[in-house]
């Protein structure tokens, strides 16, 4: 079954970085993929997990004042906005 | 050589600079640029040194440490970047380095911009000088941590809070490094360093680090490697003042630069170079007529002097010449420093110690002005008997520049002539290779 995945893209780099080592800290699931082209111009970088870890990944990166500027849904290589929350 | 020169740029760096700037270099430099797992190499190289400077100042937001080519550069962007109009009101210090008076000066000629200056009271950057200029008007204010050409360090805390809400621009050139520097949020609403001096990193590496709800404007705008599809720049931070490709092999150093610093400590290099200035201090004290520029004891490492009968350059040509010092003399890019100081314009010899520096060679620096006055000038067919008395090695440029030509050509010829040997070798054992070959086959014929 294909498990979706939730693509979070951010203004800059930075917080990219400063996200990613909050994850790496808190052991959490994901990986750091390439902006998808269907989703955004921009050619840097974006976190990728699947959808289940929403629960843990989304509430770390609020508090640590990190949310993304835009998410995204990703099934079956269909892209759809996804909310921040 | 004894390098007394740090105030200018730091010597020697951490053996770790020279290696991370080295690795640096081997690797591609596309930080944020691109997706593959170079780019995001370079710019984890990049995050490093922002975090080091975070971690330095104390603040939690490092996207809000903004990396720029010097402190120079930071400076104007902070003082071109408030926005600052016709009629606005900007107090400074009484010591400012050129990097900001000129900048100041143009504000005002360009546009419009008051700018007053904060006097020094008994030979001391006041708080209450700063508040009492205050108007309606007052904009901004810029006061140098330490002077570069005194090594006093300003009551930052104290002007802070003498500003009320007027925002406080920090030129902490002489001090990141030297000084702690944490807590920035609580002095400071913008505070610009460099990279080359007390952080130990290269040159062309320097920033600043603006508090939340203060914003600026860019001085230049181009590609961020963000909101590609705008032709307008990013307005988030650090993007919006990073425009091109960082400096990505200076950052490398500085990172390690700021990580030696912090493992060090700041308050023990602050100690150590304080340590060095009462011992030169100490050691020059009975010389008759020597003026000290400001010797209070909340410094830095820096001590500038001028000796009676001596203009500050011949002083300084005569130090290193006799006993390889290496000091800075003149006006030290800050006029207004001397001006507020009455060493204007015939300047001073400054003295900046760093963490290399020993406390032999404090002494023997303490010795050579101490025998230069007593010498008096030179005898140019004296030879060099003050370097002979003192013990210290002369410094000439050229012998060792040229000795390190002849070294490395040298060890040029030695690797082409054992990669010769090497070729040679390789060929030896081919064409041996190839005559055992031969002979199995051979002998293999005769079998059939």
């Amino acid at each position: 079954m294909d498990v979706p995945e939730i693509i979070l893209v951010f203004d800059t780099n930075t917080r990219i970085l400063n996200a990613e080592e909050l994850l790496e800290d808190r052991g959490l699931p994901f990986e750091l993929v390439p902006v998808p082209k269907e989703v955004n111009p921009n050619c840097g970088l974006a976190i990728s997990f699947k959808q289940p870890a929403q629960a843990m990944i989304m509430p770390a990166l609020a508090a640590a004042n990190l949310l993304p500027s835009a998410a995204y849904r990703r099934q079956g290589g269909v892209f759809s906005d996804w909310p921040l929350t | 050589m004894i390098y007394l020169d740090n105030a200018a740029t730091s010597f020697p760096k951490p053996p770790e600079v020279a290696a991370a700037v080295s690795a640096a270099l081997a690797a591609p430099a596309s930080p944020g640029r691109s997706g593959h797992a170079a780019s995001l190499s370079a710019s984890k190289t990049v995050h490093r040194a922002r975090k080091a400077v975070a971690a330095l100042l104390g603040v939690q937001d490092n996207s809000r440490v903004i990396f720029v080519a010097n402190v120079t550069w930071a400076l104007n962007l902070a003082l071109r970047g408030l926005g600052l109009k016709a009629g606005d009101h900007v107090l400074s210090g009484p010591l400012e380095h050129n990097a900001v008076a000129r900048p100041l000066s143009r504000l005002v000629k360009e546009v419009g911009v008051e700018w007053e200056v904060a006097p020094l009271v008994a030979g001391r950057v006041e708080p209450a000088e700063f508040a009492r200029r205050l108007r309606p008007e007052t904009k901004l204010a810029v006061l140098n941590h330490a002077s570069n050409v005194t090594g006093a360090l300003a009551p930052i805390r104290d002007v802070k809070a003498a500003l009320g809400d007027v925002p406080l621009l920090i030129d902490a050139a002489q001090t990141a490094g030297a000084a702690p520097l944490d807590d920035a949020g609580s002095w400071a609403d913008i505070v610009c360093f460099t990279g080359h001096k007390a952080l130990m990193g290269p040159t062309g590496v320097g920033g600043l680090w603006v508090r939340p709800g203060l914003e600026l404007a860019p001085l230049a705008v181009g590609g961020t490697g963000s909101r590609s599809d705008s032709f307008e720049p990013p307005e988030f931070l650090p993007d919006a003042l990073e425009p091109g490709t960082a400096n990505t092999h200076g950052l490398a150093g500085l990172a390690a630069g700021i990580e030696f610093v912090l493992g060090v400590g700041v308050q023990a290099i602050a100690e150590h170079e304080r340590t060095l200035v009462n011992l030169f201090r100490e050691k020059t004290a009975p010389l008759v007529g020597l003026r000290i520029l400001d010797p209070s004891a909340r410094r830095t490492g820096v001590l500038s002097l001028n000796l009676p009968g001596w203009s500050a350059s011949e002083l300084a040509v005569e130090l290193e010449a006799e006993a390889g010092v290496l000091t800075r003399a003149g006006l030290h890019c800050a006029p207004l420093a001397h001006q507020s100081l009455g060493t204007f314009p015939g300047g001073a010899v400054r003295f900046s110690f760093g963490w290399f520096t020993s406390r032999s060679d404090a002494l023997t620096a303490a010795e050579a002005v101490l025998a230069v006055s007593r010498r008096g000038r030179r005898n140019p067919t004296a030879g060099r008997g003050l370097v002979k008395s003192l013990g210290a090695k002369p410094f000439d440029a050229d012998k060792e520049v040229l000795a390190a030509r002849a070294a490395a050509a040298e060890a040029k010829a030695a690797r082409a002539a054992e990669a010769e040997a090497e070729a040679v070798r390789a060929a030896e054992a081919e064409a041996e290779a190839a005559r055992a070959a031969e002979a199995e086959a051979a002998g293999a014929a005769g079998d059939l």
